[in-house]
């Protein structure tokens, strides 16, 4: 109660100090362009002896308060002053007020009448604007609300499927320890070991996710030496899976491409470990770099299948919707590539999925540094 | 029975330590395990180990802050056991003080090996402090003949710059370390180099691998811990 009230009362003077902010700024502002209108007046006055354009001026001063002030005051406020100071000064009797002379009250009333018109205008214009900023946020945010939910559905499908297998192994070979051969067991441990293995993979694919999306802050760029890159990532995975087989290919040259390194391996893990479950071929995985145009072109092959075409627009999207025909639901494809595409976006990059004449071909491009090092 | 090395492991996750406790039993050394830092600290005065596992996240103290400690008044051997996301932990305590570190989740045969590579690396280092390798370093089909500054390759002599011999040298002495930018930095181009620029260093392991491996996104001599610094293989002797 106490808190809500003290939050209830630093409000208040937020607001309060909001407002004298913008009372301060709106009296500047229409001081400002007064003095400006005057002082031009005046030139107009001496050197074309013209009231016309006097009131022009005035009307122009007010249609500007009424245009960049909050509030419809600053605006009749200045209409006000405006009227006086052309009928005071500007206008036969000088220095002295007459509001009798023919055709003046339509032109005060004109001022007055073209302000206040100008300031309400405006002040509508700006309230739809905020309203309509308002909405696009509230959109906005339902949208990725839509996308979180989508992806806890993905992970939490892809999460239990693996469980479920080692729980089941775990409790065969608890129950039946002592009647399963020696090589049975071993195949047993076995799978519970790659479940494991997959499980952690993709709960590391989960906490690139959050290094990404924590405070909305753009990702830490360092520059990084494509072959380190490159040999990390191939080596990690080769540590997770010993029998992969893979071709790389890079350029000779000493390429350094601003990246954060962690996410980037990570990406080149998920595909290569794409292209061995998914390809489901004996022949090696290619990966190849090559540079085009200031970027670094990332191609990962295999000499499986291929993609599906019916999959190809949806595969960035890792909606769990599509049915698994296949039956390997377990290696769900789903949030892998959303994980990769979240990273090569945040890069300013791009990702794509093709087939090629031989099997999948996954392609990402990461913009990289102009200057080539020299040897020092 | 008691020259088996006696290894303390300083981990809260009672299955981990588990593992590892039962793994290195079975490997022949003898394990002491603590659940927190302070209780690690206080077994490590008393039983003097060969060796230290330390998990960075304790409950009660910073693992940095045991690194500290210990090194204030002791040379053994720390391998500090880290999460994959915890890389600037992970150079900070390498720059503390602790020898090698390895990341979450790891083999058994990993494990091991880090084990043996901090042990061996202890026993070279004598009375003085100084490091007191073998002559001679040799993995596959490079040899590294340190007293007559020769490096070759499959018999082939390989010509490499006074920067680029000193760099491999001292990753070849090391082998099986990892060793941080900084360390490298400070011990090839002095204390006063910018360590804030670590790019002279990676330009010249660049040049490095390409006289060296065969692919050098393949590298089978010389790794890349990225964020954290290189490791050379250790000698086959």
């Amino acid at each position: 109660m106490k808190q809500s009230m003290h939050i209830f009362t630093t409000n208040k003077k937020k607001k309060e100090r909001m407002s004298r902010q913008n009372l301060i700024k709106n009296t500047l502002l229409t001081i400002a362009v007064l003095t400006l209108a005057t002082i031009l007046a005046i030139l107009f006055f001496y050197l074309g002896k013209n009231t016309t354009s006097v009131a022009i001026i005035y009307i122009l001063a007010v249609v500007f308060i009424a245009r960049y002030t909050e509030g419809y005051a600053p605006g009749i406020i200045a209409s006000f002053i405006g009227v006086i100071c052309v009928n005071y000064v500007f206008t036969y009797p000088f220095m002295k007020f007459n509001f009798t002379m023919d055709g003046y009250p339509v032109t005060f009333m004109g001022m007055i009448i073209i302000s206040s018109l100008i300031s309400t205008m405006t002040s509508h214009l700006k309230q739809q604007n905020k309203i309509i900023q308002e909405r696009e946020k509230l959109l906005m945010e339902a949208e990725k609300e839509t996308m979180r939910a989508n992806l806890l559905r993905a992970i939490s499908h892809d999460l239990r499927t693996p469980l479920t297998g080692i729980i089941g192994t775990c409790s065969t070979y608890l129950d039946t320890e002592s009647t399963l051969s020696k090589k049975d067991q071993s195949d047993l441990i076995r799978n519970i070991y790659e479940d494991a293995n997959w499980l952690l993979n993709m709960v590391e694919n989960l906490l690139t996710i959050t290094r990404i999306r924590t405070n909305d802050t753009p990702i830490h760029k360092t520059s990084e030496l494509l072959e380190e890159v490159v040999s990390e990532a191939v080596q990690r995975l080769r540590k997770r899976i010993p029998g992969v087989d893979i071709h790389i290919q890079i350029p000779d040259d000493f390429i350094m491409i601003p990246m954060d390194a962690t996410l980037i391996e990570q990406v080149l893990i998920n595909l290569m470990e794409n292209a061995y479950y998914h390809g489901a071929s004996d022949k090696p995985i290619l990966l190849e770099v090559s540079v085009v145009d200031h970027s670094a072109c990332f191609k990962v092959k295999d000499q499986g299948k291929g993609i599906p075409e019916d999959k190809l627009s949806t595969i960035f999207e890792g909606s769990p919707s599509t049915p698994n025909h296949s039956g390997d639901s377990r290696k769900g494809m789903g949030i892998g590539l959303t994980i990769c595409r979240t990273i090569i976006t945040a890069h300013g990059g791009e990702i794509h999925a093709g087939n090629y004449e031989n099997g999948a071909e996954l392609t990402f491009c990461l913009p990289i540094e102009e200057e080539i090092i020299h040897e020092s | 029975m008691n020259l088996k090395p006696t290894i303390i492991v300083i981990e809260d996750e009672k299955s981990i330590c588990n593992f590892i406790e039962t793994t290195l039993t079975a490997h022949n050394y003898k394990v002491i395990t603590a659940s927190t830092g302070q209780e690690g600290l206080s077994c490590i005065t008393s039983c003097f180990p060969d060796l230290v596992l330390l998990d960075l996240g304790l409950p009660d103290i910073d693992g940095i802050e045991v690194v500290k400690q210990v090194r204030s008044w002791s040379m053994i051997p720390i391998i500090v056991i880290s999460a994959r996301t915890q890389e600037q932990e992970k150079v900070l305590a390498l720059d503390t003080g602790c020898d090698d570190y390895i990341t979450k989740p790891f083999g058994t045969s990993e494990l091991l090996a880090r084990i043996r590579t901090a042990l061996r690396h202890q026993q070279h280092l004598t009375g003085n402090g100084m490091i007191n390798t073998e002559p001679i370093y040799s993995y596959d089909d490079l040899t590294i003949d340190f007293s007559k500054r020769l490096v070759t390759l499959a018999g082939q002599e390989i010509h490499l710059t006074q920067i680029e011999y000193k760099l491999v040298s001292l990753l070849a002495k090391n082998g099986g370390r990892v060793l941080t930018y900084d360390y490298i930095i400070n011990h090839i181009w002095g204390p006063y180099a910018d360590n804030n620029n670590n790019q002279i260093l990676r330009v010249n392991m660049a040049h490095i691998r390409r006289k060296l491996e065969k692919n050098p996104a393949e590298p089978n001599y010389i790794f890349t811990e990225i964020g954290v610094g290189y490791r050379m293989r250790e000698s086959q002797q």
